[in-house]
C-alpha cells in the first residue's frame, strides 16, 4: 500500500502493538494508525482509498474493517500530534516473516492516556508494572505534547 | 501464573505472540458466538408456540 501511494506511513497500536512490550492480551482486532499521502483532502475519501484497494485484491470487509489473515483490521488515520508523531517513531518488527511497524511503547501509553477509557488506563499500569517504558523518554514526550497535567491527574488516582 | 510464566510470555517474539493472540481471539469469537446461540435458542424457548404448532 505504501508502494503504491495508498498510505504514506503507518504503525500498528492499541492492543496488538502493546503486545510486543507486553503479555499478549486478548483482542479481537488490530488498530493500524495510518498517514495518508493527501493531508489537505478529506480523510474520509482517503480512507475510502484504502478500503478499495484492499477490495480489488480479495480481501472482504465487514463495517469498518477489512479481514486480513483472519484479523479484523481497522485502518485509523493518525490526527493528533502524538499519533502523528508515534509514526515517525515506529520501530521495525518482524510479524511471521513480514516487515512490519509498531508504536513505541512511550507512544503506545501517551495515546492510551489521550484516549482515556477504562480498558486504555489497565493498558497503562500494565505498561508501568511490566516494567515496558523508558521513563525518560516517556517524559520527554509528556512535555512535548503538553500532557504532564492529565499524567499527574492519572498517576494520583492509579499509583498513589 | 507466576512470575517467571509472564516474563517468559513477555519475551517471546512477536510471531510468537501474534500466535497467541490468534488463538485468544479465536477463543473470544467463539465464547461470543455460543452466547448469541444460546440467547436465541432462549428466545424461541420463550416464545409462544406458532399457530400451526398448536393445531
Amino acid at each position: 500500500m505504501q508502494r503504491d501511494g495508498v498510505i504514506a506511513k503507518y504503525a500498528i497500536g492499541g492492543a496488538v502493538g502493546a503486545a510486543f512490550y507486553l503479555e499478549p492480551a486478548s483482542t479481537v482486532d488490530i488498530d493500524i494508525f495510518v498517514m495518508l499521502p493527501s493531508p489537505t483532502g478529506s480523510q474520509l475519501l482517503s480512507l475510502a482509498k484504502i478500503y478499495d484497494y484492499l477490495q480489488a485484491r480479495g480481501y472482504k470487509t465487514k463495517a469498518e474493517y477489512v479481514v486480513i489473515g483472519g484479523w479484523p483490521v481497522q485502518f485509523l488515520p493518525a490526527s493528533t500530534q502524538v499519533e502523528l508523531e508515534a509514526l515517525n517513531y515506529a520501530v521495525e518488527a518482524d510479524a511471521e516473516g513480514v516487515k512490519t511497524w509498531i508504536m513505541t511503547a512511550e507512544h503506545l501509553v501517551a495515546i492510551c492516556l489521550q484516549t482515556g477509557r477504562a480498558k486504555d488506563y489497565a493498558r497503562i499500569v500494565q505498561f508501568f508494572e511490566q516494567k515496558a517504558v523508558d521513563a525518560e523518554r516517556f517524559h520527554e514526550l509528556l512535555e512535548r505534547h503538553g500532557l504532564e497535567d492529565k499524567w499527574e491527574s492519572f498517576e494520583r488516582r492509579y499509583f498513589l | 501464573m507466576n512470575e517467571e510464566s509472564r516474563k517468559a510470555l513477555r519475551q517471546m517474539s512477536f510471531t510468537e505472540k501474534i500466535r497467541i493472540l490468534e488463538r485468544l481471539r479465536d477463543r473470544s469469537l467463539m465464547i461470543a458466538s455460543f452466547g448469541l446461540r444460546r440467547d436465541a435458542k432462549n428466545q424461541n424457548a420463550s416464545k409462544p408456540p406458532a399457530k400451526s404448532e398448536q393445531e
